[in-house]
């Protein structure tokens, strides 16, 4: 079994330098984009994850003891545990690979747009301004870890903001600062249930509402609410198959027994 | 005989109908030359807008008279709903294909859908819908071949697919559980009650009726149930998106039901309509039984959605005065209690006048149903907003037109409304 790698996002080692930013675009060729400055909060740039932009530093202006600070966000694919995209895709274009990553088949995608419903991160961005579209989103740059390289924002990271590594791992490191720090970090390991558990976990030092994370999100896996309705499947067709074919057999047998069992085999075969 | 279009029957009507499906056309051929966001509002945060809330979930919904009132007359003896079975065919079958023409202009890549076919994925809802309606659709055409077998006299072939027909839908049914159970003690149980029943029906156990094939019928009824339940299961993956005033975990039933009453309601509009259209007598005496299927089944979705609300407590965030609030009253008032109301008024419910309107609120209240689930009541969580563009109006305008045009086409040409050449199973 292989180990589940995931990223930890220490946000206040953070400087909003955007290395990460840049590195992602450069490692997927991504296009730029047309932003204005002052378009998005603050310096924050650009706005919002785009097709263009599967990584993205956030810029947030928070009050800490009475004055204005920067205090920086990251945006990008959770790679949860048991992804809600990947469980919603009718046609699989979205795996979970063991090693952790999320990964999408582009040439399986149909373009139906559920995955960007069921993500709870908010995460696939969908080409709108294409006739042939297509879902973007982080991969964890799962091909760099087959090779044995790390991820691209984690390997551009000049202040050990992104640490790579196996998932448990990641998990007692965060605990750790947390421990050892508890006036620096919120006592909240973004991502350590949420969704059921994400392979990136974020911590902060401050409320990750401030930073603009969704917080409304369920702590059981997306797919444990579709679940009951699917698995009733088989029971609503065996029900149906045999209430239907049962009441028609008792309330026909009256024809039945009359002798008017069609006969019609003659005109049938003459073809009349 | 082949159809033939002439053009003296085409008043002012058909001619708007003809100029609003071409206008349709030429912004959906502009959609695939350009990107859905050129067309739509559609943004990052809602992926799903219009065309997901009407064409897809309300159309479905209106094309649920066909298995109702055909389920009606040949599983529980209805014999008098028989002047309705086969307009109601028709109008879920040309339903069905219009809803995948519409589909054709959401889906991002339309030319790929057929991946559903190779790639199967059983936990998905969406792939559950995507079977239905490729199953559903298949079984509509087999209810429908009949009328035009009898058109044009076609009678031994009429006797073949009284044969093969039902065979067909038993496979269907088959694959349908293979895919999306992928558990053999399911599959041979679905399949030994399928195959036990057709059996019986050929060796004489059990009746054989000499003008539908119950199997294909009962395979109408079990994925329209299915397809259905479906569109409202593939909303429970979003406990954080829907506001709780719809989100609930039985959401499949209420689709259900309120499908149910829906398309019942529109077999009275529809009627009402065509009676209107065609120069024909209503049929008031067959509209007002329909009437009383359609009162059980409002009441019905009335007292789940009731129980539903008092069950989870969300009872006092319709009393706030929010958005969503208030597209719920709307919804409910014009789709479920107003009609409620007339029908459970005698003097309104023996009156077709009556009928119609109370038919026509309860289709005006499902359609604000499913844009309340499809777009109201989603939240985006990056403050995107949403409003349809007047394009993605005018694209699903120009469906529902060139529908209208195809059923008055069919309806001219074909025996919808009265059997022109008995069967040779009756003869």
């Amino acid at each position: 079994m292989m180990a589940v790698k995931g990223l930890l996002i220490d946000l206040p080692r953070c400087i909003g330098c955007r290395g990460c930013q840049v590195a992602c675009k450069h490692e997927y060729k991504r296009q730029a984009e047309k932003t204005t400055f002052f378009g998005g909060p603050g310096y924050q740039n650009p706005a919002d994850l785009s097709p263009g932009t599967w990584c993205l530093v956030t810029y947030n202006e928070v009050v800490i003891s009475g004055r204005y600070e920067w205090v920086f966000g990251k945006r990008q694919c959770m790679h949860c545990q048991v992804p809600g995209c990947a469980s919603a895709c009718p046609v699989k274009a979205l795996e979970k690979l063991d090693n952790g990553p999320v990964i999408y088949h582009r040439d399986k995608c149909i373009g139906c747009r559920y995955c960007m419903l069921a993500c709870p991160f908010v995460v696939p961005r969908f080409e709108y301004e294409t006739w042939n579209p297509y879902i973007n989103k982080c991969t964890m740059c799962a091909h760099r870890l087959a090779v044995g390289e790390i991820p691209a924002c984690a390997k551009a990271c000049p202040t050990g903001a992104i640490t790579f590594g196996d998932r448990d791992a990641l998990i007692e490191e965060a605990q750790r600062r947390i421990a050892t720090n508890p006036g620096g970090y919120i006592h909240h390991i973004y991502g350590l249930e949420e969704a059921g558990g994400t392979c990136v976990l974020h911590i902060s030092s401050v409320p990750f509402e401030k930073l603009g994370y969704v917080l409304r999100v369920p702590r059981n896996p997306m797919v444990a609410h579709t679940e009951p309705a699917m698995k009733a499947i088989p029971m609503v067709m065996l029900g149906l198959a045999s209430v239907l074919g049962v009441g028609y057999a008792l309330r026909t047998r009256k024809q039945r027994n009359e002798g008017h069992v069609d006969a019609p085999t003659s005109d049938e075969r003459s073809g009349r | 005989m082949i159809p033939t279009i002439r053009w003296r029957d085409f008043g002012l009507g058909t001619g708007l109908l003809m100029l609003v499906a071409a206008f349709g056309s030429i912004l959906a051929l502009y959609r695939f030359a350009s990107g859905i966001g050129r067309v739509s509002n559609l943004n990052q945060g809602y992926p799903w807008g219009f065309w997901i809330g009407f064409d897809v979930l309300a159309g479905i919904a209106l094309a649920a008279g066909g298995f109702v009132v055909a389920g009606l007359m040949h599983m529980f003896g209805g014999e008098k709903y028989r002047p309705l079975v086969r307009p109601t065919i028709l109008t879920a079958f040309l339903g069905y294909l219009l809803f995948i023409l519409a589909l054709m202009v959401d889906l991002g890549r339309p030319w790929t859908i057929w991946h559903m076919i190779i790639y199967w994925h059983h936990e998905s809802p969406m792939f559950e819908v995507g079977w239905c309606v490729m199953m559903y659709t298949t079984i509509l055409f087999l209810e429908f071949l009949p009328v035009v077998f009898e058109r044009y006299q076609m009678d031994r072939t009429y006797a073949v697919w009284r044969n093969v027909a039902p065979w067909i839908a038993v496979a269907l049914l088959v694959l349908f559980a293979i895919a999306l159970t992928h558990s053999a003690a399911w599959v041979i149980a679905i399949a030994a009650v399928l195959v036990g029943f057709e059996l019986l029906v050929r060796f004489g156990v059990i009746y054989r009726d000499p003008r539908m094939p119950t199997m294909l019928l009962m395979a109408g009824i079990m994925f329209s149930v299915l397809h259905q339940s479906s569109l409202g299961s593939l909303f429970l993956i979003v406990p954080h998106k829907l506001n709780a005033i719809w989100y609930s975990p039985i959401l499949p039933l209420f689709f259900f039901v309120s499908a149910v009453a829906a398309g019942v309601a529109m077999v009275i509009v529809e009627s009402t309509l065509s009676a209107w259209y065609f120069g024909r007598e209503i049929e008031v005496a067959l509209l007002r039984d329909v009437g009383h299927v359609l009162c059980w089944a409002l009441f019905g979705t009335l007292a789940l959605r009731g129980l539903d609300i008092v069950l989870r407590g969300i009872g006092t965030e319709l009393l706030v005065l929010t958005p969503q609030s208030v597209a719920f009253w709307i919804e409910v008032q014009a789709g479920l209690i107003i009609p409620l109301a007339i029908l459970l008024t005698p003097d309104f419910a023996d009156s077709a006048r009556w009928l119609f309107w109370a038919s026509l609120m309860v289709i005006v209240g499902l359609l604000i149903n499913r844009l309340n689930v499809a777009v109201v009541g989603i939240t985006s969580t990056y403050g995107e907003t949403y409003y349809p563009h007047w394009m993605e109006i005018a694209i699903t305008a120009g469906i529902v037109a060139a529908g209208v045009l195809a059923y008055i086409f069919v309806c001219r040409n074909f025996p919808v409304f009265t059997p022109a050449h008995s069967r040779p199973a009756e003869t």
